[in-house]
C-alpha cells in the first residue's frame, strides 16, 4: 500500500470499517510512514471534532419555523388584496426562545426603570396565564374599509366589528369575520370569501392564519404575544410602560403601555397601511390578581396624533366553541379563484413591464373588452369592478415602485382614470407577477 | 443524491418557496452549529439560524453564486449574530452577569472555522461531509442512500477530511498572519 492509497482508507479505518487484510495493509504503512501518521491523527481529530459539532446541533429542528416565516415573506403582502394565501407569521422565534428570554427579562429588570421593569412583569405573568389555552373567542372592532381584507387600518374608516373564534385543542380550527368577508380553517382548508363580489379563495390545506389575518391570530395566540412585545420592548428600546387602575368593581388592572415601532423606513409606501407595518401604541389591560388579558387597544401613531384603529373588549378562554362556527356554507355560483393559465400568446404579456400592463388592463376595461382584461386577473371579474371600470380611461400613469413590505414580485403603478361617471379616481395599482406565466396580475389597488 | 445548492436556488427563485425548506434542511445542523460558537448560547444560536435562513430567502435574487449558497449564508449569519451580540452587550453592560452569558470569543470567527472550511468544499464532498455527520447516516446508510458501494463513500470522505484540513492550515495560517500584522 503506498501513500495514496492508505490516505485514501484514512476514514474507513477510523470509522472501523476496513477488512482484515486491508487493515493490516494500512496498519504497516502508517507504521513506516511518518506523513501519513501525521496525516491519520489529523483525520481522527478532525473526525471527533465533526462528530461532536454534529452531537450539538442533533436535536435542532428550525425547518418549520423558519419555513413558515419563508412563506410568509413570499406571499405577504397585499394592500388591498384579496388574494393572499399564507399565513404571516413574523413573530415566531422558535423553539429556545424562551429559554434566551429569560436571560433578557433578568438583565432588563436590572438594567431599566422600575415601572419598566414592573410592566415586564406584568406580561410575564400575563403569558404565563395564557400559556396552556384550548380555546380563544375574541370580539373587537377595527377601523378598516369595508371593501379591505382584515389587516387594513385605516384612521378615516368607522369602526367595524371584528370577530375570532380559534380551537388550539383536539384541532386548530379558526373564524375571522367582519361584515362583507369571513376566512375559515376548518382543520382540512382555509377559505375566505368576500360577500360583496360572492368571491371566494380555497388553500386546501390548514393554516395558522390567512388573508391578512395573522395580526390578529398573533394576538390571539396571547401568550407569544404578550412574550413578544415584551421581549421586542426590550431589545429595541419601545418605550414601556406600567399603570395600575381600579375597575368599577374595585378588582386592581394592571394597564401595560408598548410603543411599538415598525421595521419599515418612513418612506416606504407600506409603512402604516398595514398592522405588521405601522407604528402603533399597544395598550393591554390585565387582570391584577388573575393576570389574565381583559381587554386590548392598538392606536395608530402619526405625527397628527395617536387614533385607536382597534380594540378588543371581550375575550373568552377555554370556552366551547359550536363546531358550526368552523363549517361555512357557500352559495353555489362562488367565483373562486384560479391558478393562472398560460395563454397562447403568454410571450407577449410577459414582456410587459408593470407600467405597460396596468395600461394594458385599463384599456382593456375601457373598451369593456372583459376578455382582455380578464389576462390581468386570477379569477372572473367581479361584476362591481366591472360597472366601476367600465369606460375608463387613463388620465396618467407614473414610474412603477416597490415596497420592502410587499412580495419581492410586486410593483405598485400609480395611476389616475377618468370614469365613465366623468370623475376621476387616482391610486396605487398593485401588480404581482406570477412567476409560473410571467404574466403581471392585478392585487389590489383599485 | 438530492438537487444541488444551485438547484434549489433555482427552484425557489422560480416560484418555488417550498423547496427552500430542503436548504434549511440540510444546513440547519451546520449553521446552528456555527452560530453557538459564535453566541455561546443555544437558545440565542436557534433564533439567529431562523432569522438568517429567513434573511437569506429574501436575499435569494441577489445571490450571484447559487452554488455558493452555504458560505453566503454562513456570511449571513456572522452578521446576524454580530446584531445580536451588539444588541445583548447594549442591554446587559452594566451587568456582571452579562459575562457568563455572552461568549468570551462572539466576535471572532477564527474561533470557529470549521463550518467556514466546510462551506468550502467542493459540493460533492460537502453533501457527503453534512449527511454523515449533521444527517447522521452512517457510511452504510450514506452508501444505501446514495447507491454507492462502501469504499466510494469512505474514499470521498477521505478526501473531503484531506481538503477540509487543508483549508483549515490555510485558514489558521492567514489568521496568524493578520494578527502578526496587527501587532505594533
Amino acid at each position: 500500500m503506498n501513500c495514496i492509497e492508505c490516505r485514501d482508507e484514512l476514514v474507513a479505518r477510523i470509522e472501523g470499517l476496513l477488512g482484515d487484510e486491508e487493515s493490516l495493509q494500512c496498519q504497516a504503512h502508517l507504521e513506516t510512514c511518518a506523513a501519513c501518521r501525521a496525516e491519520y491523527a489529523a483525520f481522527a481529530n478532525l473526525h471527533q471534532q465533526l462528530v461532536a459539532r454534529s452531537h450539538a446541533a442533533a436535536d435542532v429542528s428550525i425547518v418549520e419555523p423558519v419555513m413558515r416565516r419563508v412563506l410568509a415573506v413570499h406571499a405577504e403582502p397585499e394592500k388591498d388584496t384579496i388574494m393572499s394565501i399564507l399565513q404571516k407569521h413574523r413573530w415566531g422565534l422558535g423553539l429556545g426562545a424562551m429559554a434566551g428570554a429569560v436571560a433578557i427579562i433578568l438583565a432588563a429588570l436590572l438594567s431599566v426603570p422600575k415601572t419598566q421593569a414592573a410592566a415586564v412583569v406584568v406580561m410575564t405573568k400575563g403569558a404565563e396565564a395564557a400559556a396552556k389555552l384550548t380555546s380563544i373567542h375574541l370580539r373587537g372592532q377595527v377601523r378598516t374599509p369595508t371593501a379591505e381584507n382584515f389587516g387594513y387600518p385605516d384612521p378615516a374608516s368607522d369602526f367595524v366589528s371584528i370577530e375570532l373564534w380559534k380551537q388550539f385543542e383536539p384541532d386548530l380550527k379558526w373564524r375571522v369575520e367582519k361584515p362583507g368577508r369571513v376566512a375559515v380553517m376548518d382543520g382540512q382548508s382555509t377559505v375566505l370569501y368576500v360577500k360583496p363580489l360572492n368571491m371566494g379563495m380555497k388553500v386546501p390545506q390548514p393554516s395558522s392564519s390567512a388573508f391578512d389575518t395573522g395580526w390578529l391570530h398573533k394576538i390571539a395566540n396571547l401568550s407569544n404575544t404578550i412574550t413578544q412585545d415584551r421581549d421586542n420592548a426590550i431589545a429595541k428600546g419601545w418605550k414601556l410602560n406600567l399603570a395600575e387602575e381600579q375597575a368599577a368593581d374595585g378588582r386592581a388592572k394592571s394597564v401595560v403601555t408598548i410603543q411599538a415601532k415598525s421595521d419599515l423606513p418612513d418612506s416606504d409606501y407600506l409603512k402604516n397601511q398595514q398592522f405588521d407595518y405601522a407604528d402603533t401604541r399597544r395598550v393591554y389591560r390585565f387582570d391584577a390578581q388573575t393576570g389574565l388579558l381583559e381587554a386590548v387597544g392598538i392606536y395608530l401613531t402619526r405625527n397628527s396624533g395617536d387614533v385607536l384603529i382597534f380594540e378588543v373588549n371581550q375575550i373568552d378562554y377555554n370556552r366551547p366553541i359550536d363546531p358550526a362556527v368552523f363549517r361555512l356554507d357557500l352559495p353555489a355560483n362562488v367565483n373562486w379563484y384560479q391558478e393562472p393559465q398560460k395563454l397562447t400568446d403568454n410571450e407577449k404579456y410577459a414582456a410587459m413591464t408593470a407600467q405597460q400592463a396596468a395600461r394594458s388592463l385599463f384599456e382593456a376595461c375601457g373598451r369593456e373588452d372583459w376578455t382582455e382584461a380578464a389576462k390581468f386577473f386570477p379569477m372572473p371579474i367581479p361584476e362591481t369592478l366591472k360597472q366601476f371600470l367600465g369606460g375608463c380611461q387613463i388620465v396618467s400613469l407614473g414610474e412603477p415602485f416597490t415596497s420592502q413590505g410587499a412580495g419581492p414580485t410586486d410593483q405598485f403603478v400609480p395611476y389616475e382614470i377618468r370614469l365613465k361617471t366623468g370623475e376621476t379616481h387616482s391610486y396605487n395599482l398593485h401588480l404581482r407577477k406570477d412567476p409560473q406565466t410571467g404574466r403581471w396580475f392585478w392585487e389590489g389597488g383599485i | 443524491m438530492d438537487l444541488t445548492d444551485k438547484e434549489y436556488v433555482q427552484r425557489c427563485r422560480d416560484g418555488h418557496p417550498d423547496d427552500f425548506r430542503l436548504l434549511v434542511h440540510r444546513y440547519q445542523g451546520p449553521l446552528f452549529s456555527y452560530l453557538t460558537g459564535r453566541l455561546g448560547d443555544r437558545s440565542l444560536a436557534e433564533e439567529a439560524a431562523q432569522e438568517s435562513f429567513v434573511r437569506a430567502f429574501q436575499s435569494l435574487p441577489k445571490l450571484r453564486k447559487p452554488e455558493s449558497f452555504y458560505s453566503w449564508l454562513l456570511g449571513i449569519a456572522g452578521r446576524v449574530a454580530q446584531e445580536q451580540f451588539r444588541s445583548r452587550k447594549r442591554h446587559q453592560r452594566d451587568r456582571e452577569a452579562a459575562e457568563t452569558i455572552l461568549a468570551d470569543n462572539a466576535d471572532d470567527p477564527e474561533e470557529y472555522p470549521l463550518e467556514e472550511a466546510i462551506a468550502a468544499l467542493p459540493e460533492t464532498y460537502r453533501q457527503m461531509i453534512l449527511l454523515r455527520f449533521y444527517e447522521e447516516l452512517s457510511c452504510h446508510e450514506l452508501a444505501e442512500q446514495l447507491d454507492l458501494p462502501l469504499g466510494t463513500v469512505t474514499k470521498t470522505l477521505s478526501r473531503a477530511y484531506a481538503l477540509l484540513r487543508q483549508e483549515l492550515q490555510a485558514r489558521e495560517r492567514a489568521g496568524r498572519t493578520i494578527n502578526q500584522t496587527e501587532l505594533p
